[in-house]
């Protein structure tokens, strides 16, 4: 992984010393660093970096309880289930920049249009994995348990949710990718603090250039840094108490 | 017979299927005495199956009804308590927090519920493995953990749908010692299905024979033997004789009966 980086670093700069393009279009990872140190010293960055993930934080959760529930009723009334199916998948597949404009009619410039943008980009593919991953619950599991006397949220609490824990944990990921995309395109167009923003400010003033860029890598390596260490470690963990991965 | 802990009365079954309604069981009448071991074996397909559901309260009758202790049954109930065939443990648990499962649903205090789960632990001598998980133990330790996740409860009735079909002939048949020796000191009632006759045989202490569907009682038989008892036991294998001759016959009849189709 690190080799990768060094490497990528390496060719960058290699590309800009050969000078194809001036360097205000095509920065060095020097001057990107340096963007980077600076934003750094005056604290925007991790203001930003706060702030986003607040965003992300609080949106992604709402999105999560929200499409559990929805998840649960497509799974449990199955009826209701084939009916909204197609239109759930169909707007998981809708580009979340698409409701940017509603976001702000009804929001206004503000964080709540920032958040319905987050919610609804992710819900939909939230919705959908959940509700794959509860129809991968033996339904042994269920009648053993009813049998023991389990009911109603009991048993969700109790049975389904570990049973289906593996796969709910892969479909947190993917909400979150969601989320995460939805987010910063947001951002991207509307936002006033936040990493969105300090990319669509750098695209603003050829003075910020390097900021775009080193922007951008901090928003990459938030994402590979929440994917492998946090959602990759507990779907590890998960899957190897059931003994779905060896052990090591 | 009075006091029947369990009995079936008239108790139907028809499933509504796409070429219409499918009979899978018809007119079961059946009583079970406190503390019998009574085996239910009959060909796949006979309802065998659905019978133990219906009694479990996991499947509604279309007719009759089933009551334990006198009084009706209409839904699950620890009261009656079913092993099933791949014996349904929890992945997620260890050994056991599965044996300990239906304890923490009743709400039972942990001291109570801790000393239980030593006892049963002991029972089925998985003493040394309490926190193994269930990918780490072989099949037939895993129905052992489903017998003391089932008895710890102290059902009723106990009852088991073919509990043993999907282990190998060895660990099968050490699983039917295990369960007689239980059964021998716990005199839980005991209902259990099978499709295997020796299974029946050595087992039921009454072996009811169920026909083709729709299923019906063919035939009962007592062996009232002295436990426990082996395969080889002279009743036993009369018993097995006797049951396979009556399935032959069961068979037989339903094909001619069908052959003009």
């Amino acid at each position: 992984m690190i080799v990768v980086a060094v490497a990528f670093v390496g060719v960058w700069e290699l590309v800009f010393r050969l000078g194809i393009w001036p360097p205000f279009l095509f920065p060095g990872p020097g001057a990107v660093a340096n963007s980077l140190y600076d934003l750094w010293k005056d604290q925007v960055l991790l203001r930003a970096i706060a702030r986003t993930l607040t965003r992300l934080g609080v949106g992604f959760l709402i999105s999560l309880v929200l499409g559990s529930i929805l998840a649960f009723l497509m799974v449990h009334f199955a009826t209701f289930g084939k009916g909204i199916q197609p239109y759930v998948l169909g707007l998981q597949t809708f580009p979340s920049i698409a409701w940017v404009p509603l976001s702000l009619i009804w929001f206004g410039f503000s964080e709540a249009a920032l958040l319905f943008v987050t919610i609804v980009g992710s819900l939909f593919s939230v919705t959908v994995s959940f509700a794959d991953a509860l129809r991968t619950v033996p339904p042994v599991y269920l009648k053993a348990a009813r049998n023991m006397g389990s009911d109603g949220m009991d048993l969700i609490l109790r049975v389904t949710v570990p049973a289906a824990l593996p796969h709910l944990i892969s479909a947190m990921k993917v909400g979150w990718s969601f989320a995460w995309r939805s987010l910063i395109g947001a951002e991207i167009i509307f936002a006033s603090v936040g990493l969105g923003f300090l990319v669509s400010q750098g695209g603003e003033d050829p003075k910020l250039f390097p900021q775009v860029m080193g922007t951008m890598i901090v928003i990459l390596g938030i994402g590979v840094l929440v994917d492998r260490v946090l959602f990759s470690r507990i779907y590890e963990w998960a899957s190897r108490r059931r003994g779905l991965i060896p052990s090591r | 017979m009075k006091g029947a802990a369990l009995k079936l009365v008239m108790v139907g079954k028809q499933f509504k299927g796409k070429t219409g309604r499918l009979e899978a069981l018809r007119d079961i009448n059946l009583e079970i005495a406190e503390g019998e071991f009574v085996t239910i074996v009959g060909p796949s397909g006979c309802g065998k199956s659905t019978l133990l559901n219906i009694v479990a309260g996991l499947e509604e009758p279309t007719t009759g009804w089933v009551e334990v202790d006198g009084h009706r049954v209409h839904k699950p109930g620890p009261d009656r308590i079913v092993v099933f065939q791949d014996g349904a443990v929890f992945p997620w648990l260890d050994v056991r927090q599965n044996i300990q499962f239906g304890l923490r649903v009743a709400g039972v205090p942990r001291e109570e519920r801790e000393a239980r789960v030593d006892e049963y632990l002991k029972m089925v001598q998985l003493e040394k493995f309490p926190h193994a998980r269930m990918h780490e133990l072989s099949g037939g330790m895993r129905q052992r953990v489903a017998l003391a996740r089932a008895l710890v409860l102290k059902p009723r009735v106990l009852l088991m749908d073919e509990p043993f079909a999907s282990l190998d002939v060895q660990t099968r048949e050490e699983m039917q010692s295990v369960v007689q020796d239980l059964w021998l000191r716990s005199g839980t009632t005991t209902l259990f299905v099978t499709h295997d006759v020796r299974e029946a045989a050595v087992l039921g202490g009454r072996i009811i024979v169920m026909s083709q569907r729709p299923g019906t009682v063919s035939a009962a038989l007592t062996n009232s033997a002295p436990r426990p008892r082996t395969l080889e036991d002279p009743t036993v294998l009369e018993q097995i004789r006797r049951s396979n001759e009556i399935l032959k016959a069961e068979v037989q009849w339903s094909n001619e009966s069908k052959a003009p189709l």
